[in-house]
C-alpha cells in the first residue's frame, strides 16, 4: 500500500522536475489525440450522416387507379415476406392528398386544387429497406407479370436507379477510406509518441541503473514512469479536448455551408461528447502509459 | 545473519576472453576494515560487482552472512542489495532528487513508514555532516559533499557491510581524507568496511588489513599492509 502511494508520489514528482522533457512528451500527445479524435469524429459523422441519407431511401411503387384493395394487400403482403423488407405502408389517394396538404401553406393550396380536379394523385406503397444496396431486388417483385395490372411505376426507374446506385457505392467507399486512413493516422501517431516517451526514458537510464544499485525492485522503479506516462495522456487529453471543442465551433459555420445543417452536426456532436471526452482520455492513458511500460523494460534487465 | 564475507576460488571471464579474477579465494570476517589495492584494471571493481550481484562470477561460490549468491533468484536481488552498503566513484546521486530525498530514496524502496524516514534521514545526514545542506540538489554539491551524501544513503539502512568502490577517486586529498575518517567511524559501529582504493597515501596511513590485486589475483594479504606495488 505504502508503496502504491509511493510510486504515484513519485511519478508525480518526476512529472514536474522533468517540466522541459514532460512538456515535450504532452505536447506530442496532444497533437495525436487532437489528430486521432478528429478523424474518428469525422468518420463517425460522415457514417452517421450517409446512413441517414441510406434510411431516405425508400421504395414508393406507384399503383393504378384500376387495382383492387385485395390485390394491393395482396402484394403488400408478398413484399413483407421479403428478408430485406421492414415495412410495407399503403398510401391511398387520400392519405396521399392529405399527406401533400400538410406538408407546406403553399402545397395546402396545390392539395386544395388537386381535390377540386378529382385527386390525380395516386395510391402507393412505401416499402422501407433493411440495406438500399438490394433495393432492386424487391423491385423485382413488383415487377411480376401477376402484379402488372396494378402496379404503375416505382421509385427505382431510370435515373433514380443511377443515384440510389451512386449514393449506395459512395458511402460505402467513404467507410472503408476513413477506415484506412484512421487507422494509418493512429498507426504513424502511436510510433512518435512511443519514440517521443523511449527517448525521455532513454535520457534517464543511468536514474534506473542507479535506482536498481541501491535496491529498489523493478516494479518500483518501473511504476513511476507508467504513472508519468498515464499523466502525458491526461493532460494531454484535457488540452486535446479544449482544442477540439475550440475547433468544433470554429468550423460549425463552415460545415453548415457544405453538406449538413448546423444543428444537425451540433446535435451529433453533444449526442457523442461523452464518448469523445472519454474516448480522449482513455486513449491518452493508454498510450502512454503502454509506451512507458515497453520502453522501460529494455533498461531494467539485470 | 553473521556478516562473514567468504568467497571460494572465485573467476570472472568476460566473453571476449579477458580474464577479470581468477581463482580469488577470501574470508573477511565481521567488523573487519578491508583495504583492496591493486592498479587499475587488477579486479577491484570486479570483486565488488560480484558482492552486489551486478555481475556473475564465471567460476566459483560467494556466501555473504547466511545467502548463498548461486541460490538467490533475480526477484531477491533488490533484497540483497538492501543489505549491502555500497558507496562508489561517482557518487551515483539521482539528479532530479534532493539530498534528503535522495537517503530517502534507500528507506522508500524497503517499505520503511513514512515517519521512520523522516526521523531517520535528518540524523544520518547530521552523522556525515550535511544537516544543512538536505534540501539541495547534487549538482549544487561539492565532489566531497556528494560522496557523503552516498555514504547516508548507504549507511540509513544499517548495513552490516559497506562496500566502498574508489570513494575518493574523484576527490582532493583533502575531501578524500575526510571520507576515509567517516568510513573509520562507521567501522567503529560495527559496520564491516571493504574498501577498494588505489591512493598510496590512504592505506599507508590506515594501517589496516590490505589486500593486493594484480591481474585478477591475490598477490598479498597482510594483516596490517601497505600499499606495494
Amino acid at each position: 500500500m505504502i508503496t502504491l502511494w509511493r510510486i504515484f508520489k513519485t511519478g508525480f514528482r518526476n512529472l514536474f522536475r522533468n517540466a522541459w522533457l514532460s512538456a515535450a512528451a504532452t505536447a506530442i500527445m496532444v497533437v495525436t489525440l487532437v489528430i486521432v479524435s478528429f478523424f474518428a469524429f469525422s468518420a463517425l459523422l460522415l457514417n452517421s450522416q450517409l446512413n441517414a441519407i441510406k434510411d431516405k431511401i425508400n421504395l414508393t411503387i406507384f399503383i393504378t387507379d384500376e387495382a383492387k384493395l385485395d390485390d394491393i394487400k395482396n402484394l403488400q403482403a408478398k413484399l413483407l415476406a421479403d428478408n430485406n423488407v421492414l415495412s410495407v405502408e399503403y398510401i391511398s389517394k387520400n392519405d396521399a392528398l392529405n399527406k401533400l396538404s400538410n406538408r407546406s401553406e403553399k402545397d395546402k393550396e396545390i392539395a386544395k386544387l388537386a381535390s377540386e380536379v378529382g385527386n390525380p394523385l395516386q395510391a402507393s406503397l412505401e416499402v422501407k429497406t433493411k440495406d438500399p444496396g438490394k433495393i432492386n431486388q424487391v423491385v423485382r417483385i413488383a415487377k411480376q407479370p401477376d402484379y402488372s395490372k396494378i402496379v404503375a411505376e416505382t421509385s427505382y426507374d431510370e435515373d433514380r436507379k443511377k443515384i440510389v446506385d451512386r449514393i449506395v457505392g459512395f458511402s460505402g467507399g467513404v467507410a472503408k477510406a476513413g477506415t484506412v486512413v484512421s487507422v494509418a493516422f493512429l498507426t504513424i501517431s502511436l510510433l512518435i509518441i512511443f519514440n517521443t516517451i523511449r527517448m525521455a526514458i532513454f535520457t534517464r537510464r543511468e536514474e534506473i541503473e542507479i535506482m536498481q544499485l541501491v535496491g529498489a525492485t523493478n516494479w518500483f522503479i518501473r511504476g513511476p514512469f507508467i504513472v508519468e506516462g498515464a499523466m502525458y495522456g491526461v493532460i494531454g487529453a484535457t488540452i486535446a479536448v479544449l482544442i477540439s471543442f475550440g475547433l468544433m465551433s470554429l468550423a460549425k459555420p463552415f460545415m453548415s455551408s457544405f453538406l449538413f445543417s448546423t444543428s444537425e452536426v451540433t446535435q451529433f456532436f453533444n449526442s457523442k461528447i461523452v464518448l469523445i471526452v472519454a474516448g480522449e482520455f482513455l486513449l491518452g492513458i493508454i498510450i502512454g502509459a503502454t509506451s512507458s511500460l515497453l520502453a522501460i523494460s529494455r533498461h531494467l534487465k539485470l | 545473519m553473521a556478516n562473514v564475507i567468504l568467497l571460494d576460488r572465485i573467476s570472472v571471464m568476460y566473453p571476449n576472453k579477458t580474464v577479470a579474477l581468477s581463482g580469488v579465494s577470501l574470508h573477511i570476517t565481521p567488523k573487519e576494515f578491508v583495504t583492496i589495492v591493486g592498479e587499475s584494471g587488477a579486479g577491484k571493481s570486479t570483486l565488488t560487482k560480484l558482492l552486489i550481484k551486478e555481475e556473475l562470477p564465471t567460476s566459483g561460490k560467494i556466501v555473504v552472512g547466511s545467502i548463498d549468491y548461486d541460490t538467490i533468484d533475480k526477484a531477491n536481488i533488490p533484497h540483497l542489495r538492501r543489505r549491502i552498503g555500497v558507496v562508489f566513484q561517482d557518487f551515483k546521486l539521482l539528479p532530479n532528487l534532493t539530498v534528503f530525498e535522495n537517503v530517502a530514496f534507500a528507506l522508500e524502496v524497503s517499505g520503511v513508514k513514512t515517519s521512520e524516514i523522516k526521523r531517520a534521514v535528518p540524523k544520518i545526514l547530521q552523522l556525515v555532516g550535511l544537516a544543512e545542506k538536505s534540501a539541495n540538489y547534487p549538482a549544487e554539491l561539492s565532489g566531497g559533499e556528494a560522496q557523503r551524501v552516498a555514504i547516508a544513503r548507504a549507511l540509513v539502512r544499517n548495513p552490516k557491510i559497506l562496500i566502498a568502490d574508489e570513494p575518493t577517486g574523484n576527490l582532493d586529498p583533502k575531501n578524500a581524507w575526510d571520507i576515509i575518517e567517516l568510513l573509520i567511524k562507521i567501522n567503529r559501529f560495527g559496520t564491516t568496511v571493504v574498501l577498494a582504493t588505489h591512493n598510496k597515501e590512504i592505506v599507508n596511513t590506515l594501517k589496516r588489513r590490505v589486500i593486493t590485486l594484480s591481474r585478477g589475483r591475490i598477490v598479498k594479504d597482510d594483516k596490517v599492509g601497505k600499499y606495494v606495488l
